[in-house]
């Protein structure tokens, strides 16, 4: 049985619809990570979870039971909001207390509750702060605290990390996953960022204008993404695209790219576009998947001749920008490789790793 | 950019002397009656008085509180003012409350309504309200007399409120919705702590105008309940006026009145720094 499953969820205020029919099933203890660009409706969705929204349409369930007219108090869960929403006049045990007193749980009870959350996330020496005397780090910590003290169903974190400056923001993210391989509960977390997202989620979530464009793993996500939003949206850099012409010479099926390079495909990628023939279709490929001649790719991978626009020196890797007519291409390489910018050099591509997208639809054509 | 200097002298002409000149004149006539009050009521009107008075006494005060009934008026001010607070209170802050928080059919209109309800002046309000009031044998009661203030003290403690509650995050009455609380208990054990600064601001607002107010009171009552403003009036006479009395009367009714506002002053800085949640 699904811990959350979600049945043809729609979502409209007054006449703008913003949730168009989602469906998802959430297996219990999964990590899900609802991602999406700003306005996609993440947090809408996950609100109509918790109850903050009402559903216009469709049903959700927790534990195999529709909460669709529950209250948030009925559903077990517990929230992590994005400005923390700290109880501003309330010490931190008291924070953290007050989902058990509402539950009329016995003192000694919220005591030991408390004491083992706060302990889990070593906040025991804040008990007696006010939530304005903590640091931004501080009241996050305190803010997942009250969020696992009371062992909801289903833990739901919106944005948490958002209003942390980046390097702590990379440090509470290891913890929140620590903290989930220790408690396994079943969480739902909403980010605009995919780093969070790859690095956190069991299965990613994304979403685009109210709708899931691939849900899957995240190396799914990365290696397979099945429409060309997703592959835009994963990795730093994300993926190269380039506008390109399916076409056959000679009985085999190549790629135009843009300035008539001609790009030979591989077996499985030649095959799944031999019917398209004369379509505008895009290519892509990941900044690591393009290589230098020089070194040492198999003999029978399709080499360009690209032009060096400039360097983009990262410390454990260069990224070097080629232009390719108009668009460019960027590669991402070790950081001996340092052409001067205005050389020609041969890069080759690893055909494994290609992908190609329709150009209207934006659907990969690649068969994983 | 350059902060200018001043010199002294320009800055004593520009800024000092404006402001207590401004300051002297809203609180000057305050000053006199004070004094007023402390002279002997034989020395007022005698041929060789001066500005500041010769002998200090307490002599108005003394005939103030046991010749007339001026503590009864203070009393029945004092439950006025309070049941004014007491109810527009109870009713601001829920309507508020919803105003801030909830969007529904009509809410714009409503909350336009209350708006313009301030900007009527009271006067036309007070024929239709004496009728209302004699049909529901409200005359001359504290309860009439509540009532009346509150029909302008609700709305705009409503919208005062409303800017309170605005400055409340949601996150945070969703937060104690998802701990357990249902919506009015949001409100109760969560928001309404937070914004206490505010209430008392508007209960302190409230209770200053009712305290302050006389046109209704006059009308509405003046016999068996006959509040402060009404009966300091009443010492002003169709052929003599009480200058001894009368001074007396309005330092001691405006003395609550001018420690409230001390209060409010305070809070209301405190309202405006404690809001931080976040950040
Ligand atoms: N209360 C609301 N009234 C009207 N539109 C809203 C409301 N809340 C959100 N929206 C709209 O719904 C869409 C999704 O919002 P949201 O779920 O907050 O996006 P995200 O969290 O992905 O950034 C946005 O286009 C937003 O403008
Ligand atoms: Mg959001």
């Amino acid at each position: 049985m699904s811990a959350v499953s979600l049945r043809n969820v729609f979502k409209s205020y007054d006449s703008t619809l913003v949730i168009h029919g989602v469906n998802l099933e959430i297996h219990d203890g999964e990590f899900i990570v609802f991602v999406g660009p700003s306005g996609c409706g993440k947090s809408t969705l996950m609100r109509m979870v918790a109850g903050l929204e009402d559903i216009t349409a469709g049903e959700i369930l927790i534990d195999g039971q529709v909460v669709n007219d529950l209250p948030p108090r009925d559903r077990d869960i517990a929230m992590v909001f994005q400005d923390y929403a700290l109880y501003p006049n309330k010490t931190v045990f008291e924070n953290m207390a007050f989902g058990l007193r509402l539950r009329k749980t016995p003192e000694s009870e919220i005591r030991a509750s408390v004491q083992a959350a706060a302990a889990t996330l070593q906040i025991e020496h804040l008990f007696d702060r006010l939530p304005k005397a903590l640091s931004g780090g501080q009241r996050q910590r305190v803010a997942m605290g009250r969020a696992i003290v009371r062992q909801p169903k289903v833990f739901l974190f919106d944005e948490p990390l958002s209003n942390l400056d980046a390097l702590l923001r990379n440090q509470v993210r290891a913890e929140i996953k620590k903290l989930h391989h220790r408690l396994k509960g079943t969480t739902i977390y909403v980010t605009h960022d995919q780093v969070e997202a790859m690095t956190l989620a069991d299965r990613i979530v994304v979403l685009r204008a109210g709708v899931i464009v691939q849900v899957g793993t995240p190396d799914e996500i990365y290696h397979q993404p099945r429409h060309r939003f997703v592959a835009g949206f994963t990795g730093s850099p994300p993926m190269n695209f380039v506008d390109a012409s399916v076409v056959s010479d000679n009985g085999q099926v190549m790629l135009n790219l843009v300035s008539d390079h001609r790009l030979p495909l591989p077996e499985t990628l030649s095959r799944a576009v031999e019917e398209r023939v004369g379509d505008e279709v895009e290519f892509g490929i990941r900044p690591e998947n393009l290589h230098l001649a020089n070194s040492e790719p198999p003999a029978d991978w399709p080499k360009l001749s690209l032009k060096v626009e400039l360097i983009e020196p990262m410390g454990a890797e260069n990224l070097v920008h080629f232009a390719l007519c108009k668009n460019s291409l960027v590669g991402r390489f070790g950081n001996h490789v340092r052409p001067a910018p205005g050389t020609l050099i041969d890069v080759v591509l690893d055909p494994t790793k290609m992908h190609l997208f329709d150009k209207q639809s934006g659907e990969t054509l690649n068969r994983f | 950019m350059r902060t200018a200097r001043i010199s002294p002298a320009r800055r004593f002409f520009l800024l000092h002397l404006p402001m207590a000149l401004i300051v002297l004149f809203a609180i000057g006539p305050y000053l006199w009656m004070l004094i007023t009050s402390l002279k002997p009521e034989s020395t007022l009107f005698s041929a060789n008085r001066s500005l500041l008075p010769d002998v200090v006494t307490l002599e108005n005060y003394v005939r103030l509180f046991s010749r007339t009934g001026f503590l009864r008026n203070l009393g029945h001010s004092l439950v006025v003012a309070s049941g004014a607070v007491v109810l527009g209170l109870s009713v601001s802050i829920t309507a508020a409350y919803s105003f801030s928080r909830y969007r529904f059919r009509g809410r714009r209109t409503l909350m336009l309504t209350f708006l313009l309800i301030n900007m009527f002046p009271v006067v036309l309000l007070i024929i239709p309200l004496f009728i209302i009031m004699k049909h529901l044998q409200l005359l001359d009661t504290h309860a009439g007399l509540i009532l009346a203030h509150s029909t302008f003290a609700i709305p705009f403690a409503t919208w005062m409120m409303i800017s309170y509650f605005n400055a409340v995050p949601r996150s945070l009455d969703e937060a104690a919705q998802v701990d357990g609380c249902r919506p009015f208990g949001a409100m109760l054990r969560v928001v309404l702590p937070v914004t206490l600064p505010g209430i008392i601001a508007t209960g302190i607002y409230i209770f200053i105008t009712s305290w302050n107010e006389y046109l209704y009171a006059s009308v509405l009552a003046g016999q068996d309940v006959r509040v402060l403003t009404v009966a300091v009036q009443t010492l002003i006479g169709e052929y003599e006026i009480a200058w001894g009395l009368l001074t007396g009367g309005g330092v001691v009714g405006a003395l609550p009145v001018t420690l409230l506002f001390m209060l409010i002053q305070k809070r209301l800085i405190a309202g405006m720094t404690q809001g931080a949640v976040k950040g």
